[in-house]
């Protein structure tokens, strides 16, 4: 990369912190704007379809609505670039570059973008390389980071403290201790919001064979009614039998969908605490923060807090915005970044 | 939300702040720079074999011993590797080795050496899909730890150490059917069967993971079986279901994305110029895990087939799940060849019946068992003929 972006002007500079999710990914920017995308791409497959969807390139829902159409990717499905995938590493760029030109006022030439990219954790140790190669095209300097550790830096978590981020496709854990979090500070699992997604599709097809639903309207149900523990009411939903809509009782199914990725968690969440010293540990037990749209999950906060009190005093925080603690944690780290740090990256 | 760390946190985000951009500099280095990349990537674009090519020509080198005293004449039939026309490589695997690039076909190194590679075992039956549409790859790992392995060491496929995991346990009590009967009780007497019938060959050391009811964290199974050093893995779990009319017959193994492997691999060559011994050794185990995932696969399938015939004679409502992949902690963790196999379905009144009597477990201890021999035969059927005249068991050095 070469030194002439040092020349230019700070004021015209538009800062973002982008946080790329396995399903949803969302940016912020020094100028105030905010969006977010589902991580959807999708090409037109031949020219007819190219007419039909009016476009060489859709993202997110309209990707979703078109999928027929289209050669559908979503790049970070489990937490990571598949290999030998060029398109999906191709789908990373066109994401970032969609999201770019969403936060621009006016046609600002890329040069002047500086961005802070949180990618899921699992991805970070294994596609930092061909992330940053993917992205450096739009962006005059950009750096990449763990999206839990932005989520961290947000909230200045910046030590003794454990960031919980619960995504569609992974649930990364980092815990901060006063440096930026090693290999070894976090971990990432699998047990996400997709797996309660196909649980809960598993347990009702068990007992409503005959009704007629999908994952995306399982997961609306998830996303409306989720929680864990006590249900304050019977969750019931309208789902079709032979076409005509019938009222269903999910309660039960969708608990214990919800409960099935607390093992893993509660099992990470300790053992990562286990590793640092008593003293630390209290501290650490005390501030643990919840984040990722699976955050939302009724009742999770409590409970967690309820499992790690048995090994001592503990906190479980929920951070205020789950939609976009990571892209503002990543744009305050954008903001925070001395200018001469810029210029060589 | 506000957590405010007491101290001022100033410096400490100063010191972070320099931390994510030194992180970022070292990653920035590993992004090969645009014009020499393409030129490097149109000499070496450096798929999996060819890869492996290179590999097996640095391992050539440290492993002269080895090769001199081996006799090729010996080995009937040289096998070769079953390279795809057309790599398909992620674009990050160009590589700078210090080495000429070999072309595909060809262990550039003279004397060509026999490349052995396993053929895809087949499913036991149609009942199953697996993808088995990679190519296999052997544990080199041995190589590299012993110089002086004997040939059936050598593709590791003398299994010696069996570690059954029988599932829950202590305060842990796994599934209840409505009479009270208790998965970690049940699992625990079966695995203690199947030990003792797999000991019986005396070709297996066989070790549980737990002994009594005890209660044991995942991690702590798969620190187990890591350090027994487990050659086969095998948790024992009992479904519950909703739905109590069906005995569901299901077997898990984790399929973790083989990508992460190769990207790993990949950007482990990107840090270096040479390749030094250790690093080589991380590569080395990163493909032994892509032989975990598929040895995993085929001794899921036999398990699974021999559990679910035998079981469904007895039983017409036993259902077949089949062969599952699954982000199981334990079968994550275990280095060796893993699987979870959910043997019965406490939530059917009958199967808890069933599961009650000491003449039931023993019979399904038999099918597991079967399952278990027939995998292993069928591994060691895939040795390259000339095994027999090496009879010595791999010792537990390594
Ligand atoms: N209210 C909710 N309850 C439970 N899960 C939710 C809720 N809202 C969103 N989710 C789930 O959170 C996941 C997306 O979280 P997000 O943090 O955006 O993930 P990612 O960063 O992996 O894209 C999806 O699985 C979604 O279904
Ligand atoms: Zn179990």
């Amino acid at each position: 990369m070469t030194k002439k972006a040092a020349a230019k002007a700070a004021d015209e500079k538009i800062i973002v912190g982008i946080d790329l999710g396995t399903s949803r990914s969302a940016i912020s920017a020094s100028n105030g704007k905010r969006t977010w995308v589902d991580s959807y791409v999708g090409w037109p497959r031949d020219f007819i379809a190219r007419k039909v969807v009016g476009s060489s390139i859709l993202f997110g829902q309209e990707a979703l609505e078109h999928r027929l159409s289209l050669e559908l990717y979503r790049p970070l499905k489990n937490g990571v670039i598949k290999e030998g995938t060029a398109r999906d590493e191709e789908a990373v760029k066109e994401l970032i570059h969609h999201l770019i030109s969403l936060v621009q006022t006016k046609k600002t030439s890329t040069e002047k973008v500086r961005a802070v990219v949180g990618v899921p954790a699992e991805s970070f140790k294994v596609n930092k390389v061909a992330l940053k190669k993917a992205v450096a095209e739009f962006a005059e300097s950009l750096l990449v980071v763990s999206e839990p550790f932005a989520v961290a830096y947000g909230v200045n978590a910046l030590d003794n403290a454990m960031v919980i981020d619960i995504g569609a496709g992974t649930v990364d854990f980092c815990i901060m201790h006063g440096t930026v979090p090693s290999e070894e500070d976090q971990r990432t699992v699998l047990t996400a919001g997709d797996f309660i997604d196909q649980q809960l599709f598993n347990f009702l097809e068990e007992r409503y064979p005959d009704s007629d639903f999908n994952l995306n309207m399982v997961r609306r149900f998830k996303e409306k009614f989720s929680f864990i523990g006590e249900a304050d009411r019977a969750v019931k939903v309208d789902i079709p039998v032979d076409g005509k809509p019938t009222k269903h009782d999910i309660t039960d199914e969708l608990r214990r969908a919800c409960e099935s990725i607390l093992p893993a968690i509660v099992e990470s969440t300790l053992e990562l605490i286990a590793k640092f010293d008593p003293e630390y540990q209290d501290i650490i037990r005390q501030n643990v923060i919840l984040a990722g749209g699976g955050s939302q999950i009724r009742g999770l906060d409590e409970y967690l807090e309820n499992v790690l009190s048995e090994y001592g005093p503990a906190k479980v925080h929920l951070v205020d915005d789950p939609l976009f603690s990571g892209a503002d944690g990543a744009l305050a780290l954008a903001q925070d970044m001395p200018a001469e740090y810029w210029t060589d990256i | 939300m506000a957590i405010r760390n007491p101290a001022d946190s100033t410096d400490l985000r100063k010191a972070i702040l320099k931390g994510v951009y030194d992180e970022n500099l070292r990653i920035d280095s590993m992004v090969p720079d645009p014009v020499t990349a393409r030129r490097r990537r149109r000499r070496s674009r450096i798929g999996n074999p060819v890869l492996l090519s290179v590999l097996l020509l640095v391992a050539a080198s440290s492993l002269a011993g080895f090769l001199a005293s081996w006799n090729p004449a010996e080995v009937a039939e040289p096998v070769a590797v079953d390279v795809p026309a057309e790599p398909e490589s992620p674009q990050i695997t160009t590589v700078e080795v210090k080495v000429p690039v070999p072309v595909p076909y060809a262990v550039p190194s003279a004397p060509p050496r026999p490349l052995f590679v396993l053929k895809p075992p087949e499913p036991v039956e149609k009942m199953v899909e697996v993808d088995f549409s990679r190519e296999k790859l052997l544990d080199y790992s041995l190589i590299l730890n012993n110089s002086q392995v004997r040939l059936s060491s050598l593709f590791g496929l003398d299994v010696q150490t069996i570690i059954i995991d029988p599932g829950h346990g202590g305060r842990d009590p796994g599934a209840i059917g409505v009479m009270g009967t208790k998965e970690k009780n049940i699992v625990l007497d079966i695995a203690k069967r199947l030990r003792d019938r797999l000991q019986e060959s005396g070709r297996y050391n066989v070790i549980l993971t737990r002994e009594e009811d005890t209660t044991m964290s995942l991690a702590r199974r798969v620190e187990f079986a890591n350090a027994g050093r487990a050659d086969l893995f095998i948790s024992l779990h009992v479904n519950a279901l909703p739905q109590q009319k069906v005995n569901l017959i299901e077997t898990y193994y984790y399929g973790p994305p083989s990508d992460i492997e190769t990207l790993k691999l990949a950007e482990q060559e990107n840090r270096g110029s040479g390749i030094k011994n250790r690093d080589f050794e991380n590569m080395i185990k990163k493909i032994g895990n892509t032989f975990k995932e598929q040895e995993s696969a085929t001794l899921a399938t036999a398990i699974q087939h021999s559990l679910f015939t035998n079981v469904k004679k007895y039983d017409k409502d036993t259902a077949d799940a089949g062969i599952k992949i699954a982000p199981f902690v334990v079968l994550l963790g275990v280095d060796a060849p893993s699987v979870l196999v959910e043997i019965s379905c406490i939530s059917k009144k009958q199967e808890e019946l069933k599961l009650n009597l000491p003449a039931y477990r023993e019979e399904i201890t038999t099918f597991l068992a079967e399952g278990t021999v027939r995998y292993l035969a069928k591994r060691n059927l895939q040795i390259v003929k000339g095994e027999e005249h090496d009879q010595k068991g791999r010792g537990k050095s390594s």
